[in-house]
């Protein structure tokens, strides 16, 4: 069972949250990129096999929406490229 | 065996949801709220009144019911301000008072925050999960308030009457 920090509540049960998601790179416009890439934003979700960047929503706590690092290997919670910086 | 714990449904309590910046609700309702508590899941009480702070800009009040239509009146919640959010929540919850030795031992199994009190104080309120549901707990006289959402009343009364026979 992962403890997920939220920031108004601390580390918290994921028992407590609710899953949003990963994190998409921002939206290109339809018109500039070419049918394959917008294919690609609209129907990939990031699976890397490693960090990936996710949404979880404290439903059942605060009520916070927040966006963690998670190790897809090891579950682990982890820094963020720059959040070191 | 069951476990040395008593439990009571209590009777329904006024309870407001309030949402917003707090200097902008404390200008509204005035002298009608306890001191804002400054910590997150953290509470304050005056006057028979409890002022919860659950959530980035949002409190909970709770009273007993007999305090409601006073509470109404200070509160005004359809003229509020823009900027606030003051809506009366007493149907919503029911709460329940679970009290006596094993008590802590029935919310360990029920509850997956650490509830120990150099974590979980006495001043502590917070929404978490108790038996598998969103609940509101906090401490009481000799055991923990718990409060879900009223549908599931009946299912947590169940629940805790199986515990106890």
């Amino acid at each position: 069972m992962m403890q997920i920090p939220c920031p108004f509540c601390g580390a918290r049960n994921e028992s407590e949250f609710s899953f949003g998601g990963p994190v998409k790179p921002p939206r290109p416009e339809p018109e500039a990129v070419s049918d394959a890439d917008w294919t690609a934003w609209l129907t990939q979700v990031p699976n890397p096999l490693g960090p990936v960047q996710e949404q979880w929503w404290h439903v059942r706590g605060c009520g916070t929406w927040l966006t963690i690092w998670r190790d897809t290997r090891s579950h682990d919670i982890v820094e963020g490229p720059g959040d070191g910086n | 065996m069951p476990y040395d714990v008593t439990f009571t449904r209590l009777e329904t309590q006024a309870l407001y949801d309030l949402k917003g910046p707090q200097a902008a609700l404390r200008d509204w309702a005035g002298d009608a709220l306890p001191d804002f508590p400054n910590r997150p899941n953290s509470k304050t009480e005056t006057g028979g009144a409890a002022l919860m702070f659950i959530g980035p800009d949002h409190w909970i009040l709770r009273a007993e019911l007999d305090a409601e239509d006073a509470l109404e009146a200070a509160l005004r919640p359809a003229d509020a301000p823009p900027e606030i959010s003051i809506v009366r929540v007493s149907d919503t919850l029911a709460v329940f008072r679970i009290t006596g030795p094993d008590a802590v031992e029935v919310l360990a199994i029920a509850c997956p925050m650490d509830l120990h009190e150099s974590c979980f104080g006495a001043d502590a309120a917070s929404f978490t999960e108790a038996f598998g549901l969103r609940s509101l707990v906090t401490h009481c006289k000799g055991g923990f308030d718990i409060a879900v959402e009223q549908s599931f009343g009946p299912m947590v009364a169940d629940y805790l009457t199986r515990i106890t026979t």
